[in-house]
Parts: structure tokens; C-alpha cells; sequence
């Protein structure tokens, strides 16, 4: 029998490796790896090489189902499509169509992404977001607003050029592992790596310089390294003057900020502090990478801002080796903000306040009454669910249940909807609340393309059918807007993409033809001959005058402190086995197998007070609820801190839902709580 | 052919045990163990030179063929001697004999080839390159990296 080899893209983090899948009886019987892919050179984490166990997985969703009592009924898809059509119009009818949401996927294609923006505000509502707002809003609001773009500024690989690493809040080695080959290849050539975190994680095994600093204390940290390079004269002088606005107010805000006044409020000596200082703003090349850590904060803005100000002062960016690099956490979280599935932005990152956004995808959708505001963000849905402002929600591929903060008022929000749709490829916690849920074809079910974190777009295609009656999203999305009376006539991902290439301007030059080479196109792409944008910004900044804006960021404390009731600060991460809310990894034997359950870690001296022991049952209780977890006790955690990863049910009882005044996502970091041992 | 692990680049992630795992119908042949919270090694079969795996084995199922430590699983009784005369603790007897077979039929072992960090490696020069490059920085900067 012979086998096939089909390339596609990884349906995980977003780093974007690519691989075949072996097709044989039109069975997924294996994995070939792709020696010449620029990011992974064919690597692939655990996740990835357990992939096809989600494939043919039995607890797979395989018909649609609508609520019958306490269970499902199985129905026909153009019964579903008819509940759907039903339920969605009957809502916008009845209330309005601003009375109805729905959330986009990062797992789905860039096709499927911008039809669902689409779908959303050809019927009126302006409320469609996607969970980057989890991730990384704050990088799309502090990014867009400081460099102009809300992408990394430099591919992956070309870390390898850098001689200064400066990672804060990423732990990449467990959450896009294949970046720390790029790191490595550094290091062999004299680069100084730099690792900021509360906990020692594989990340900071890597690192020369440790800054353990308190959650929720980076813009303090890294106002004082600014600091210290304006102090000793370090800054690139001749690149503020001719590309930057605003350096004047930065340096006036951060004239009382000493390392030894960062070092009170972080926890990280002033001397490292220094150093760090140092290292980051005399190398010839430096770059910072960063991840939730930096943007999950109430003040997550300012966090990027501040990481972006550094870059600035120094010159660090638009060159090889430099940049300003936000490590996206999904397959195409890139691609759905790029593809406009958020609620301030059109696709291509057009203002939802603006009239000539209107102006323009009126005329290319030929619709004359788009919503001319921004929606609600993923999380505000959900509380607008709770109030009865929202009555009706579709969502695809998302599990709010278990990925946002303080889960449990979640699930009685989405029981409050008058109608619920949750279109995924397994029965998630979100589904279980729904009156219809549709089954979706998983990655290598269908095709189209993803965008990875450094903005590079590549295809993947079908490599086998999916289970059941299961569709790709593309066609139940196509299926849906018919039923509702809009003309949808998109045969294929190829065509979607034809007109993605005619309204998206960074997407021009992206055609189906030219990503059927391996490794694909970087964005922004303008035109077919156009070769792709791998490096940003090296010449000039795409804001006013062509210069980047330095924003003076005060330092302002989390919303929750330690207090005599919740003595300890929670933050909350990812393992090198999981992914997000779980859904795919905890189903897939290999992984969950290997990291079965919730663990909370905590430094010994800690525990010791508290009577636990390593391996102890413990309930870890916030404001909102109590978790149970297995205590992990190492001395790799900061005191006075401890963590727990997000991809069990657990951990997202205990999140705040405090949020970022502007990008609105929730300080999944910081937590006040308290432990106890379980009798 | 054997291959080697550069242990300052290990980063726990056990890639190397699921690929090893998937190739071989679910039973692997590479154990990831961590030193405390500061370090991780991926440990397996070295294919030692005079191998005790094979000495131990009365049944000639283990035996040295070139650079490799080869197995005959025909020729396996599962009386697990090999298990205990491995210093490495790296040959694992569930009814008969399990242990790395450099991924025979494959251009390069498949741990090598997936692992994220480029720990693994079968060029023992570049390891020792890399080593080497790591002591002089070590000692020009006089200091323990």
C-alpha cells in the first residue's frame, strides 16, 4: 500500500513547525518531519509528535447534537442549520443584532477566521473576538500604538543572530520549544542570555543572567534597566533623534526610577538589575522575546510598552538580531487578529472607529450597514451573557468555560444565553452548555492557511477526511450565512484567500499559488512580486513622520496584593505537555499520561510552614473559588509565590477577572491566595 | 552510528520519549529524567563499545554489530539478565527485551531528529566542538560558564 505524505502546519503553539502527515487507507498512520522547515528544521515538540492522537480519537465529535433533557440528540446537518439559522435570527429579530457574539478560533484557518468576522458584522453585530484577547491584546493595542505594527518584529531563526537574549515572561522553552534551538545556536556564539521570571523554569536554565522578580512588578523592572542605560550614557542617541518621538517625557518619568528602587518593589537585586542593564543596551545586537507573562496583567500595556521603549532607547530593532518579539500561544492567533476577528479591528488591523474602514468594506462586501463601532472583547461577552445584554452566542473552537478567569460565573453566563452554538472537534466544557454544537474537522481535516508568531503564512492541507459527519469550519460557517439569507459562495480556503489578498494589504501578494512552497510568505506582502517582510521596521516606523513613539509608562501594582487572608501571590502558566484549556492535550494518551493532573508549586520554606509535604493534596482558594491540586514543592519558586498550570479545569476558578483598562485582558497572573493541606 | 546528548541544552521537554514511543508501536526506549528543578537528560541505549547487555545475554539475542548494539528478538527468552547488567538502566525487559535500535530503517534516529533544543545529536566532533568552545569562553572569562 502506498503512502502519501501530506504537509501541513502544527495545530499548536504558534511557532508554526511544519510536517507531513503519512496517509495510508485514508488512515493518518504516521509523521514524516520537514529537515528544510526555516523555523523547526524538522523538529517537533512532544505535542506535536502526538498530534494525530486527537485524529482519530474516539471521544471525537462526529454529528450534530442538539439538547434533549439532560442529553443530545443527534440531528441531520440541515436540521442544525436550520436551529442555528433559527436561533441566531430569531435573537437579532427579537432584540437586535448587537444582542449577539460570537468568538472566532486561533485554531481555525485564516479563511475561516475572516468569514467568521465576516459573517458577524454583515449580520450587524459589532462583538467578534477571538482568544488572543487572552494572550495577547495588549500587544496588538501597545505594539500598534508604539512600532506600528502588532506583529515580532524578526523571524525566529534570526535569533540566532542576536548576542543578547533578553526573555521576560515566556517560559519558550516549555511552550515553543523549538525556539530554544535558536537560542542555543546563540549562545555557542558568545550571545548573553537574559531570563526574567518569577519562577526558574527550562527557560531560565538557559540563561546567564536570572531576574526572579514578584509577579506583576515587570514595568518597575524594566523601567530600572532604562534607567541604568540613560544613567551610564548607554542609549543609541543617534536613533532616538532620527526615529522616535517622545524620549524626552520618557527619560523625565523615569528619573526617580534607580535599580535599587526597582529592586525594593521586583525582589531582583539592584546589582543584577545592572547588569542586565548593561548587557541588553551594549551588545551589537540585542533582541527581547516575551510572552503572557509580560501581557496578562491588568497592567499588560504598559508591560509591552515598557519592553518596546527598551528596544527603542537602544536602537534594538529593525536590524538581524534585534527586535521586539511577542510569542504567540496558537497556531493562528496571528492570522485571526491579522484576519480582523477582533472587536476593535477589520481585517488588516482596520480601526473599527474609523469611517473610512466602514467606507471601504462596505464597498468590497457590498453590505451598507456594517456595525461603525468596536464590539465587546471575549471577555466582556461573557459578562454581558450574565446581564441579558447578550442573548445569543456563537462560538468556534473556544473554551471559555475553562480558559477564562473565574470559570465558575462563566459557565452560569453562558447557561443564562437564550440560544448558545459551539462548533469544536471535541465535547468541551463550553459545548456542554450549548443548545446546538456542530462538529468541525480538526487541522489535517481540511486547508487553508495559518499565520505563525513571527507573521509568516504558510498552507496546510487536507491530508484526511473527517470523522464522521464532521465539516470543516469553513463550510458549516458557508452553510450558516446561507441559511441566514447572505451570500456566501466560497467553494474552497482558495477562494477566501483570493479575497483576503484583495482587502487585506499586508495579505496582497499571498496567493494559494505561492504557498504551495514549504516555509511560505512573511507578512506584510503587498503585491504578487513581492518577496515578504521578514525583518520590521528598518526603515522607519508606519506612524507619524515614520517614527516609533516612546510612551513613559508609570509603574502601577497589580489588582490583587498579598494579604493576611490571601498571603500568596498565584501565577498561573503552561507545561511543556499541555496546551491551553486542555482540550486536545488532556485527550491525547501520550501527553496526559505524563502530566495527569493540576499541580500547584511552591517554594519548600513555604510549604514547611503549612505542614505540606511534596506530593500533598492541597486546596488553593482565591475570592472566587477553591481548587484541588498536588503540591509540587521546589525551590525554583520565588516565596511568597506559587503557580499552577492553566490547562486543567482548576486553575481558571481562581483567576481575577480584573483586566487591562485598554486591551481588556484578565491578570491571569497575579492572584491573591491562600493553601492548605486537604484532611 | 550512535548518538549523543548535549546536556546544557536539554530543556525537559520529553519530545524525544513521545517520538521514540510513536515509532515504536507505543513502547519507548528514551527515558527524560530531571536533576532537581535544574536540569533534565534524556537517557538511552549508548551502544557501548563492549556493551554488558550483550555479555550478559546467554542467548546471543544482544550482540554487537558494527558501532551498534543489535537485538534478535527471535532469539529473546525475556529472562531479563540484560536489564540488570546495563550500567545505565537503559534496557527494559517487559516479557522480552526493549532497547534503542537506532531507529533502524530511518535516516537518523528520531529523537535526534525532533528534539526542539538540537540536544541530540549523532556528531560527536560537534558536541565536542561545542564543549570545548563552552570551557575556553569558561576560562577567558574566568568564571564557571
Amino acid at each position: 500500500m502506498t503512502k502519501v505524505l501530506v504537509p501541513t502546519v502544527c495545530p499548536y503553539c504558534g511557532a508554526g513547525c511544519g510536517f507531513f502527515v503519512a496517509v495510508e487507507r485514508e488512515r493518518a498512520v504516521g509523521i514524516e518531519y520537514m529537515p528544510d522547515h526555516p523555523v523547526g528544521e524538522g523538529a517537533l515538540c512532544s505535542k506535536g509528535n502526538a498530534s494525530l492522537e486527537i485524529l482519530h480519537h474516539q471521544e471525537r465529535l462526529t454529528s450534530p447534537l442538539k439538547r434533549k433533557g439532560d442529553g443530545w440528540a443527534k440531528m441531520t446537518w440541515d436540521e442544525a442549520i436550520g436551529l442555528v439559522a433559527r436561533g441566531i435570527g430569531e435573537a437579532i429579530r427579537e432584540d437586535g443584532p448587537d444582542k449577539v457574539a460570537f468568538l472566532a478560533s486561533s485554531k481555525c484557518t485564516n479563511e475561516e477566521n475572516y468569514l467568521i468576522q465576516k459573517l458577524a458584522r454583515l449580520l450587524g453585530t459589532p462583538h467578534i473576538d477571538n482568544c488572543a484577547r487572552l494572550c495577547h491584546a495588549p500587544s496588538v493595542v501597545g505594539l500598534n500604538r508604539s512600532l506600528g505594527a502588532a506583529g515580532m518584529t524578526n523571524p525566529i531563526p534570526d535569533v540566532a543572530n542576536s548576542r543578547c537574549i533578553f526573555i521576560i515572561g515566556s517560559n519558550l522553552a516549555e511552550n515553543h520549544p523549538v525556539i530554544s534551538r535558536w537560542v542555543h545556536r546563540a549562545k555557542d556564539a558568545g550571545a548573553v542570555v537574559i531570563v526574567a521570571d518569577p519562577r526558574a523554569t527550562p527557560t531560565s536554565w538557559m540563561a546567564d543572567i536570572f531576574l526572579q522578580l514578584t509577579p506583576g512588578t515587570d514595568v518597575a523592572l524594566l523601567n530600572g534597566i532604562a534607567h541604568q542605560i540613560i544613567k551610564e550614557g548607554l542609549m543609541d542617541r543617534e536613533y532616538i533623534a532620527e526615529r522616535t518621538r517622545g524620549f524626552e517625557e520618557f527619560e523625565e518619568s523615569i528619573r526617580e526610577f534607580t535599580p535599587e528602587k526597582a529592586a525594593e518593589i521586583t525582589g531582583v537585586p539592584a546589582e543584577e538589575i545592572i547588569r542586565a542593564a548593561r548587557a541588553y543596551a551594549s551588545s551589537p545586537a540585542s533582541t527581547i522575546l516575551y510572552s503572557m507573562g509580560i501581557t496578562q496583567h491588568t497592567t499588560g500595556t504598559e508591560n509591552v510598552q515598557a519592553v518596546s521603549n527598551l528596544a527603542l532607547i537602544t536602537g534594538q530593532i529593525g536590524r538581524p538580531g534585534t527586535g521586539v518579539m511577542p510569542l504567540r500561544g496558537q497556531n493562528n492567533v496571528q492570522g485571526a487578529c491579522d484576519m480582523g476577528a477582533l472587536a476593535e479591528f477589520y481585517p488588516g488591523y482596520r480601526r473599527a472607529d474609523d469611517p473610512g474602514t466602514i467606507e471601504f468594506f462596505s464597498a468590497a462586501w457590498e453590505a451598507p450597514a456594517l456595525p461603525t463601532s468596536p464590539g465587546l472583547t471575549a471577555t466582556e461577552m461573557i459578562g454581558a451573557a450574565a446581564s441579558g445584554d447578550i442573548r445569543a452566542m456563537y462560538i468556534v473552537g473556544e473554551d471559555p468555560a475553562n480558559s477564562d478567569p473565574s470559570s465558575l460565573s462563566v459557565k452560569s453566563a453562558l447557561e443564562a444565553l437564550d440560544f448558545l452554538v459551539v462548533q469544536d472537534i471535541f465535547m468541551t466544557a463550553t459545548a456542554q452548555a450549548a443548545d446546538v454544537v456542530l462538529p468541525a474537522a480538526a487541522w489535517a481535516e481540511k486547508e487553508g492557511s495559518f499565520t505563525n508568531t513571527e507573521r509568516r503564512v504558510q498552507w496546510s492541507s487536507k491530508a484526511v477526511e473527517p470523522p464522521g459527519s464532521a465539516l470543516p469550519d469553513l463550510e458549516i460557517i458557508c452553510m450558516v450565512a446561507r441559511s441566514l439569507g447572505l451570500d456566501f459562495d466560497y467553494p474552497d480556503a482558495a477562494s477566501v484567500l483570493a479575497e483576503i489578498n484583495r482587502t487585506v494589504p499586508q495579505y496582497a501578494g499571498i496567493t494559494r499559488e505561492r504557498l504551495a512552497k514549504e516555509g511560505g510568505l512573511v507578512w506584510p506582502c503587498p503585491s504578487c512580486d513581492h518577496p515578504g517582510t521578514p525583518i520590521l521596521h528598518s526603515s522607519g516606523f508606519r506612524l507619524a513622520d515614520g517614527r516609533a513613539y516612546i510612551v513613559p509608562v508609570p509603574y502601577r501594582p497589580a489588582a490583587e496584593g498579598q494579604s493576611p487572608e490571601y498571603p500568596f501571590l498565584l501565577t498561573t502558566g503552561r507545561i511543556a505537555l499541555h496546551h491551553n484549556a486542555g482540550s486536545m492535550t488532556r485527550r491525547s494518551p501520550s501527553l496526559i499520561g505524563r502530566a495527569p493532573d493540576l499541580f500547584v508549586e511552591i517554594n519548600p520554606a513555604d510549604a514547611e510552614k503549612l505542614g505540606i509535604g511534596d506530593g500533598d493534596l492541597v486546596d488553593v482558594s482565591t475570592e472566587r473559588g477553591v481548587a484541588q491540586a498536588a503540591a509540587r514543592l521546589t525551590e525554583g519558586m520565588k516565596r511568597g509565590v506559587v503557580f499552577m498550570p492553566f490547562h486543567f479545569p482548576g486553575t481558571n476558578i481562581l483567576t481575577t477577572e480584573a483586566a487591562d483598562p485598554e486591551a481588556r485582558i484578565p491578570e491571569f497572573k497575579v492572584s491573591a491566595c491562600r493553601i492548605a493541606r486537604r484532611n | 552510528m550512535a548518538f549523543y546528548v548535549d546536556i546544557r541544552r536539554c530543556i525537559g521537554c520529553r519530545s524525544c520519549e513521545v517520538a521514540c514511543e510513536r515509532v515504536h508501536g507505543g513502547r519507548g526506549h528514551v527515558q527524560v529524567h530531571f536533576v532537581g528543578d535544574s536540569a533534565s537528560v534524556p537517557l538511552f541505549c549508548h551502544h557501548c563499545e563492549e556493551a554488558s547487555c550483550a555479555t550478559a545475554c546467554s542467548f546471543g539475542a544482544l550482540f554487537k554489530e558494527g558501532e551498534r548494539t543489535a537485538f534478535d528478538v527471535e532469539k529473546c527468552t525475556g529472562c531479563g539478565l540484560c536489564s540488570l547488567a546495563c550500567p545505565f538502566g537503559v534496557v527494559w525487559t517487559d516479557k522480552i527485551a526493549h532497547k534503542c535500535d537506532l531507529c533502524d530503517g530511518r535516516p537518523e534516529p528520531t529523537c535526534v531528529a525532533t528534539c526542539p533544543a538540537d540536544a541530540l545529536s549523532t556528531d560527536f566532533d560537534l558536541l565536542a566542538r561545542r564543549a570545548r568552545s563552552r570551557a575556553a569562553r569558561a576560562a577567558a572569562q574566568g568564571g564557571r560558564r
